[in-house]
């Protein structure tokens, strides 16, 4: 290979690879509409993208799997969370942490700004990337099918899609909350009463920290009647 | 041994990216211990793991630039035959840029951040740094221009700085699309990392090799054009590798796979390349140290950034491992390999030369090189155990991001350990540089 041998290769490689390149950014925004929703940004969504940045969540959260490592990713986040759930951790993290083996700094969020930063996580969960990250697929199908027909779920499904941000079952969901073989076996409620919890807290339980979940009737009594058979199940085994 | 006086202009630029070397070590330290222990509400909610990242990254980013640019300033009169066009500029460059650092590490702690990792400078920094890379890749450019002398290596350079200055500004704006946002930041880092900076390195370590080994012009610059040719054909399409799963069309798959896959090419060919030079030197070895040097950025930079990149390239792997310890893993691996031992080569060749010595005592700096190396290999593979134990239990099992954050802690509090041992070895090669000695030739024999 002689030098200008050599120059040529640099030159024709840099050129092929960059006008590729170059090509395929024009096709990526031609084709972002479609991948990235990009109908569904409007100015709560880009106003929300703001707090994120503002805050500096990124650097502790991944989303779309860039980002720090050192806390959940947030991608699907809304999916895996809801909206009042979202808001409870980012403006109560001292209080819903409280027992937990890593924390999240208290930021002084306002309550606008957290309804912002839901719009932009409900927006990113909508966008069209293959499915990832695979752990909280199971949240998005399980969002989507409750807002079918929730019947048509498997009983565990509907139950940590819907609870497993904050509560645990059988090595699944994350125990900040409690764990439902714990929670059956501590309750006192009717299945009544723990449809209405579910749905609002405060109204049977005055000063719980405990969220209410935008989930519809049907599907809070079919998580009431999955807590209540877990109590029955260790009352026979006794 | 200085031959031209401007050369001097790049010592404050090494000796002070020494001292941010050994800040970011610490800064690591303490991001390994947010991992390994449960720390209380009332220190997280006052230092952050979020603010705390930010500066061992920045801290990192500075260092380095700061070494190629001083780097730069040291090879390019010599490469030029010619004093540097200004050594002023160079002076006021280096005050805005250590400027800005300073000012946004502070601003870190504020608070104020641009938000996005990596690059959380805040918007207005952004533009004292623009003016900073101006300056310097203006000072390249009319020296080289007004070179008697022309070669390959001088057009490389300033197409590597020039490359490099450009592509930082697709990370300043504001973008309404997250996954726009996403797109245009591995202009940034990947096309840095991968593309720029490689080449940036490949010329200045091109031309220490030629200087050390004293093997012909013509054969170092052959393999120059190869191997930067090789990387930025490969380097730009494996952009795509980071497009998978942010909402960009299918086809990236392929061709961020395939390209990807390519990568390591280029730096097998470094390998190779550096290792013939070795053989065939025409100069003595006077300090084996800078050899090590030479050699070990060759094969840290084959293992860290090639073969570690390789394993999880491929989407059907990147699947469970992107965003993960995994990805740190490979980042300490092949920052350390590529960039680290790259600019503490550049400081071996420089450093001996600033205080007129021709033969060093290297025994500290044998120590501090293979402490360094050997831990930080160590310190990889415990990151690639937390990362697969992660993968494996958040997303086979799927048994939740508890579960497995509690069970890689036990291994931050080994790479804990692993990063203690890795400072010692950088404070004893800082220490070392700083205080290089004189043997005497004939008693060394």
């Amino acid at each position: 290979m002689t030098g200008k041998a050599a120059r040529n290769i640099f030159i024709g490689g840099t050129l092929v690879s960059a006008l590729i390149f170059l090509w395929m950014t024009y096709d990526f925004h031609r084709q972002e509409p479609r991948l990235a929703k990009t109908e569904m940004i409007d100015e709560h969504v880009v106003a929300g993208k703001k707090v994120w940045h503002k805050y500096n969540c990124n650097d502790c959260h991944t989303i779309l799997g860039f980002g720090g490592y050192y806390a959940p990713d947030m991608t699907k986040a809304y999916f895996r969370l809801g909206e009042s759930n979202i808001a409870s951790i980012v403006m109560h993290p001292e209080t819903v942490y409280r027992n937990s083996f890593r924390k999240m700094p208290h930021l002084g969020v306002s309550e606008t700004e957290v309804k912002d930063l839901t719009a932009f996580l409900r927006w990113v969960g909508n966008i069209e990337n293959r499915k990832w990250p695979p752990q909280d697929e199971k949240y998005v199908k399980a969002f989507r099918l409750r807002e079918v027909s929730a019947q048509k779920l498997e009983k565990v499904d509907i139950v940590m899609g819907a609870c497993g941000g904050c509560h645990s079952f059988e090595n699944q969901g994350r125990n900040i909350a409690g764990d439902f073989s714990a929670i059956a076996a501590r309750i006192t409620y009717d299945k009544e009463t723990l449809a209405k919890f579910i749905l609002d807290p405060q109204s049977v339980h005055p000063g719980i920290g405990m969220p209410p979940q935008q989930v519809s009737r049907e599907t809070a009594e079919l998580i009431a009647d999955f807590i209540l058979s877990l109590k029955v199940g260790k009352e026979v085994r006794k | 041994m200085i031959r031209y006086e401007s050369q001097r202009v790049a010592y404050p630029y090494m000796a002070l990216s020494l001292i941010l070397f050994c800040l970011q070590v610490v800064m690591g330290l303490w991001l390994a211990i947010n991992y390994g222990f449960t720390l209380s509400q009332g220190l997280v909610d006052t230092f952050s793991f979020a603010t705390a990242r930010p500066i061992h990254t920045n801290l990192l980013v500075a260092w380095l630039l700061l070494g190629f640019m001083g780097g730069a300033y040291f090879i390019l009169p010599l490469e030029c035959e010619r004093e540097l066009y200004s050594t002023k500029i160079a002076w006021i460059q280096f005050g805005l840029f250590v400027g800005a650092a300073v000012v946004a590490v502070i601003g870190f702690l504020f608070g104020w951040t641009q938000g996005k990792p990596l690059l959380e400078i805040p918007v207005p920094l952004d533009f004292v740094i623009v003016v900073a890379a101006l300056l310097f890749v203006a000072n390249v450019a009319i020296t080289i221009i007004k070179a008697k002398v022309r070669s390959a290596l001088q057009w490389m350079l300033l197409g590597g700085v020039t490359f490099l200055a450009v592509l930082y500004l697709f990370g300043i704006p504001f973008y309404r699309d997250l996954n726009a946002d996403y797109y245009y930041w591995w202009w940034v880092i990947h096309l840095w990392v991968e593309g720029a900076w490689e080449v940036v390195t490949a010329s200045i370590v091109a031309f220490i090799i030629m200087e050390v080994t004293g093997v012909e012009r013509k054969v170092v610059e052959k393999w120059l054009y190869a191997e930067t040719g090789l990387f930025l054909f490969t380097g730009i399409i494996g952009t795509g590798h980071h497009y998978y799963w942010l909402g960009a069309p299918d086809y990236w798959l392929w061709w961020g796979g395939i390209f990807s896959a390519l990568e390591p090419l280029p730096i097998a060919l470094m390998v190779i390349d550096t290792w013939m030079h070795v053989r065939e030197r025409k100069n003595p070895i006077i300090n084996p140290l800078i050899w090590t040097y030479i050699v070990g950025l060759a094969i840290y930079h084959f293992v860290g950034a090639g073969v570690w990149g390789f394993i999880h390239t491929l989407p059907q792997i990147n699947y469970y491992t992107h965003g993960s310890q995994v990805t740190v893993s490979h980042g300490h691996m092949a920052f350390f390999g590529a960039y680290v031992l790259l600019n503490l080569t550049i400081y071996y060749f420089a450093f001996p030369r600033f205080r007129n010595i021709r033969k060093y005592n290297d025994r500290l700096g044998k120590w501090g090189f293979w402490t360094m190396s050997i831990s930080m290999f160590f310190l990889s593979l415990v990151f690639g155990v937390a990362g697969i134990l992660q993968t494996y239990l958040e997303r086979l099992l799927d048994i939740g991001y508890s579960t497995a954050h509690l069970n890689m802690m036990f291994w931050f509090r080994i790479a804990l350990g692993i990063g203690i041992v890795f400072l010692g070895g950088v404070v004893i090669t800082v220490w070392h540089l700083f205080t290089l000695k004189p043997v005497e030739e004939g008693a060394a024999e």
